[in-house]
């Protein structure tokens, strides 16, 4: 994809951050574009915070960094003006009520809107004057989402920012992302568990897995690149003498399987199942499990 | 966007309830002790003092309330900035406030200084405005409520405005002596949490103990003695004040010479600052802060 340097978001070069002597990030090198909603996906420790907090300069990287062309360590005020960051949900002040953070947010952020958040919390069950103490955790979820929506940033960075949200929450939330926020000039970058409610509102992936990246794609050029086969149970050893990135249970009964290769198989491996789209979870899975738990799959 | 008034409302919008009581108890206190408590004047007082019993009476009643709230203002805010490099860890909204396009130099700066400045200050003020309505009780109590409104307004309110402005503007200076001690619990609190302050005060306490009986040199508990001698000096009593001596009598005539006396101590509050040792202070000051920004741009980690 031929993108110029200036519809480049973020972009990132032999990045490296270390924590004593562990590399939480280590040599990964990508570039986010404009418009794109990107899933940065991952294990638990796989680095995927510590991302994050590289981008906004919250984190001590090696290698080059820049976000809206910006040097995140030095230029982090300018940055955050300009970019909007949930580290982790459920953190407002719990002295404050929501009011006092719209009048907080008015006056420190540049770009915040206190009526777009008004606005915006109108459609969750927080009220202005409500204390986060007293909120459970989804509802300081939705507040929170809410009030850095009401940010115009050309980056939204999340980190799991659905967590404690119940399903129509995090719906409502999705909804608000695509129809709000996707303009094709403002990006995304958004880490989660629940790979499979956002895998259709992604445009882009990026795996990590200890620290590495394994994965930098459009969503659009996995099924250029990888191929799943459907196959039956008959012939398994075929498929597995063939290599596949990962072999799995699609369902119940002979029928119910399936392998992912990297690339085209051998045309007569080919023959023996049909082609189906490999989910983001299953593609997931097979770049960032253990090799010893292969072993143990089937 | 204002950063700066927006973080000194964020002191407000948190503390408010906390400062309310700081300044409401210890007024509602005293209004209720001196209208319905037993007020003991004994009878050699009141021949002694004669006509200005009420003067004295509404004078100490003012400079008490001003002074009390100042003092429990003062030592709260102490107390509060020193744990305030954590004091947004236990509920984890650190992270949310370094979210924000906000530096990190006036994050910290500002919250000390509404803490270390502005809260007692403001706490004074109160104090003095409360501390005429505890005049108008106690006055009214002793001498009824035609001597309140008898007494030498015009010796009084300047004697009180340029006692408190002499605190107020001392408030800095003090600042500025205890700036050091100050800091180095700041920085130590942010690396060790709670074990900060002990660390600080263990090799103060240690530290002195062993240049003294070691080495001969009691350079750091004078040095500590003095930041503390002179933060005191600040606030008030700098200089020798010659006053003389006056009879009740002649209490109007003595409020009169406070704002001269008032002016004068300043000054030699002022010239105490051209000290090396204040300048070593600051630097050390500087450093402690430097450092703490340093800590906070790291994402506010603790050490260890």
């Amino acid at each position: 994809m031929n993108t110029a340097i200036t519809d480049l978001l973020v972009e990132a070069r032999a990045l490296t951050v270390r924590y004593g002597a562990k590399r939480a990030v280590d040599d990964v090198s990508f570039t986010i574009p404009k418009g794109r909603v990107v899933g940065l996906l991952g294990h638990n420790g796989a680095g995927k915070t510590t991302l994050m907090k590289a981008l906004v300069g919250l984190a001590r990287p090696e290698g080059d960094l820049r976000v809206l062309g910006l040097d995140p360590r030095r230029q982090r005020v300018q940055l955050l003006a300009s970019a909007c960051y949930i580290p982790d949900v459920a953190i407002l002040p719990r002295w404050a009520r929501v009011e006092d953070l719209i009048t907080l947010l008015s006056g420190l952020h540049p770009k915040f809107s206190a009526e777009r958040a008004r606005q915006l919390l109108r459609r969750t069950s927080v009220g202005l004057g409500d204390k986060v103490r007293t909120l459970s955790k989804g509802m300081v979820v939705q507040a929170h989402l809410a009030l850095i929506a009401a940010i115009d940033a050309r980056l939204m960075i999340l980190d799991e920012p659905t967590l404690g949200l119940d399903v129509l929450s995090r719906k409502a939330f999705y909804e608000m992302l695509i129809d709000e926020w996707c303009d094709g000039e403002r990006s995304v970058v958004i880490s989660t568990h629940q790979v499979e409610e956002i895998e259709s509102l992604l445009s882009d992936v990026l795996m990590l897995n200890e620290g590495k990246l394994v994965l930098s794609i459009s969503l659009g050029d996995i099924d250029a690149r990888f191929v799943a086969l459907s196959h039956d149970a008959a012939v398994a050893e075929q498929m597995a003498a063939a290599h596949p990135l990962l072999r799995y249970r699609t369902g119940p009964g002979p029928g119910g399987n399936a392998a992912i290769f990297d690339g085209p198989p051998p045309a007569h491996v080919q023959a023996l199942g049909q082609r189906v789209r490999p989910s983001l979870v299953d593609l997931f899975v097979a770049l960032t499990r253990r090799p010893e738990l292969d072993r143990t799959q089937f | 966007m204002k950063p700066i008034p927006t973080l000194i409302r964020r002191e407000w919008l948190q503390h408010r309830f906390g400062w309310s009581l700081m300044a409401g108890i210890p007024l509602g206190l005293g209004l209720l002790l001196v209208a319905f408590g037993q007020v003991q004047v004994e009878s050699d007082e009141i021949e002694q003092a004669g006509a200005a019993l009420p003067t004295m009476l509404a004078l100490a009643s003012i400079a008490a309330s001003a002074l009390l709230l100042f003092g429990i203002a003062w030592l709260t805010s102490v107390i509060l900035v020193t744990g305030l490099s954590r004091r947004d860890h236990a509920d984890r909204s650190v992270e949310f406030w370094l979210s924000l396009p906000v530096g990190h130099v006036p994050s910290l700066a500002v919250p000390l200084g509404v803490h270390l400045i502005l809260v007692p200050a403001a706490a004074l003020v109160v104090g003095l405005l409360g501390g005429v309505l505890v005049s108008l009780v106690l006055v009214t109590r002793v001498a009824g409520v035609g001597a309140w409104f008898s007494l030498p307004w015009g010796a009084l309110l300047p004697a009180t405005l340029a006692g408190a402005g002499r605190v107020l503007a001392g408030l800095p200076l003090a600042t500025l002596w205890l700036a050091p001690i100050v800091m180095a619990v700041v920085l130590f609190t942010a690396w060790f949490r709670r074990w900060g302050l002990v660390i600080v005060a263990v090799g103060i306490g240690v530290g002195s103990v062993v240049l003294e009986r070691l080495f001969g040199q009691p350079l750091l508990s004078q040095a500590v003695a003095a930041l503390a001698r002179n933060a005191g000096r600040s606030i008030v009593g700098a200089g020798r004040v010659e006053m003389g001596t006056h009879s009740p009598e002649q209490a109007e005539a003595v409020l009169r010479l406070v704002p001269g006396l008032a002016l004068a101590d300043l000054g030699h509050a002022v010239s105490l600052l051209a000290s090396p040792l204040l300048l070593g202070g600051l630097i050390v000051a500087a450093g402690c802060f430097a450092l703490l920004v340093d800590w906070r741009r790291r994402g506010a980690q603790a050490a260890g």
